[in-house]
């Protein structure tokens, strides 16, 4: 694969990659985070079944003692403490009767953590001072987090990697029937738009070389007819051409003397013109140079006498005037109207179907105008003239 | 309606509220207190006895109430011995709200909400 194919691939390409990168992406840190979410929860509940027996030793104890105390209860009203342990009762309308220390009651879980500490609920059979549920909590020493936390993090780092080659041999597989059917287009365009330039080329630069004068005026007439197609012939060609390869044509920009490339685009428009007879004219008003592509900028210039012609009316006339900083191309044509000024740069967009066309030109014109930063500015009068100008 | 028996009337009015307000603490005091003095086992026992099964105020009072209302051997929560012993009490003459109300005030002289040190 060349290098060059490789870059035409590069835009569409790289709109895939990017959707599927993203998806994949997101797929990912979702799948990594459910599984460490799941580890995360298990180690938890394993500490908590751990303390699980402690706890209900203590709950065992403090049952016994709320046991005497509710026997006692008329001689004793000390509620029974232990420094090993907080605890809490809660009647069964789960107000709370007493707590060693601030407690909320959970009734949807016997086992807990909370605030840092491990709580156990229980209920015992019979209710001593009227205690449905009985907590007792103790401190979580949070060595189980510390462990889990370090865990996590290579897990999540591997998982990761791995999740980040399965998905580079995913997106291979996955782009290669594009790629090979973007290579397959662009391989045919490329070849047919180079097996066309040589003919018509052959064609333009012979008739350029016959002598018109020694010709009587019918061959003279039908020479004519065929430069005429032979030139938009190519003009097509070069607009394909163009946007086939995007912007991989090589540019060398230079100081253009803009009349001088001008009045060389006016002549070779001449016999189109001529064919449509359409005076076609260009004026200097003041000297002016643009430091540009020269290939790109007569591509510009083309695609705006093209269309001033393409849409002049017979006998119309077509006027390109170079400023200092701007160069400007009149037609008396049959004009664009004023909701349709705006859409005029999208591609293959026609306003009218009186003259053939792919509707690439304007678009080229916006592409090379937006790669030299000019300001192409476009009024009209529907059906009396067109004014498009390109400054900078 | 001279002087004098406007006074009257007044002490008559005073004297039936004050009567009616001494009613309700009575009821408790004569209804229950009184009779349950006779017997061996203080009232705060039982108290402690529905405290044990029923564990909340809502709970402990409905049943309690229930059980006054229609008292039998099956919905006592005393043990046997004490039943056979005793026997089951009478149903209460109280009306409803005189009941409550003696209810809430033994409620009140026995929970254990804040006497817990």
């Amino acid at each position: 694969m060349s290098k060059e194919k490789d870059t035409y691939l590069a835009q569409s390409e790289k709109q895939t990659l990017f959707r599927f990168s993203a998806l994949y992406f997101l797929l990912s840190v979702v799948i990594i985070s459910g599984f460490s979410y799941m580890y995360y929860d298990s180690q938890k509940e394993l500490t908590l079944q751990e303390k699980k027996a402690t706890l209900q030793e203590y709950s065992k104890t403090l049952l016994q003692e709320l046991k005497e105390l509710h026997v006692n209860f008329d001689k004793n009203r000390i509620y029974p403490r232990d420094e090993k342990f907080d605890s809490a009762i809660f009647d069964s309308d789960k107000k709370l009767i007493y707590a060693t220390s601030p407690t909320h009651l959970r009734v949807d879980k016997i086992l807990y953590l909370e605030g840092g500490m491990i709580h156990l609920v229980s209920i015992p059979e019979s209710y001593y001072l009227g205690a449905k549920y009985v907590i007792v909590k103790m401190k979580d020493d949070a060595v189980w987090l510390g462990e889990t936390k370090k865990e996590l993090a290579i897990f999540v780092f591997l998982a990761f990697f791995f999740m980040l080659s399965v998905g580079y041999v995913l997106l291979r597989l996955f782009l290669k029937p594009m790629r090979d059917a973007i290579h397959l287009l662009d391989r045919f365009i490329k070849d047919t738009t180079h097996e066309l330039n040589t003919p018509v080329s052959t064609i333009v630069a012979n008739i350029e070389m016959i002598d018109k004068n020694s010709l009587d005026a019918n061959l003279l007439k039908k020479i004519n007819r065929i430069d005429v197609g032979a030139k938009t012939i190519s003009n097509i060609y070069q607009d394909l051409t163009y946007v086939a390869l995007g912007n991989k044509i090589v540019t060398r920009d230079e100081n253009l003397d803009v009349y001088g490339v001008a009045k060389e685009r006016a002549d070779y428009f001449k016999s189109l013109a001529n064919a449509k007879k359409v005076s076609l004219r260009v004026e200097s008003l003041n000297p002016s140079t643009l430091y540009m592509d020269k290939a790109k900028f007569s591509k510009l210039l083309d695609n705006l006498i093209s269309n001033a012609i393409k849409y002049n009316k017979i006998n119309g006339s077509i006027v390109i005037s170079v400023n200092a900083k701007e160069i400007i191309v009149r037609d008396t044509g049959v004009g664009i109207a004023l909701e349709n000024i705006s859409k005029l740069q999208e591609r293959y967009s026609r306003f009218n179907n009186v003259s053939g066309g792919f509707g690439l030109g304007l678009n080229i014109v916006a592409s090379i105008a937006k790669e030299y930063d000019l300001k192409v500015e476009t009024t009209s009068k529907e059906k009396e003239w067109t004014k498009v100008s390109a400054s900078w | 309606m001279d002087e004098g028996e406007r006074v009257m009337v007044r002490k008559i009015i005073l004297t039936t509220l004050l009567a009616c307000a001494s009613l309700n603490a009575s009821a408790y005091k004569n209804d229950c207190v009184g009779c349950h003095n006779k017997l061996p086992v203080s009232l705060d026992k039982y108290f402690y006895r529905y405290l044990l099964k029923y564990s909340s105020e809502r709970n402990v009072k409905s049943a309690m109430f229930e059980y006054l209302k229609n008292p039998s051997q099956e919905s006592s929560v005393m043990a046997e011995a004490f039943i056979s012993r005793f026997g089951v009490k009478e149903k209460t003459k109280l009306a409803d709200e005189e009941l409550s109300e003696a209810l809430d005030r033994y409620w009140e002289k026995y929970k254990v909400f804040g006497k817990l040190q």
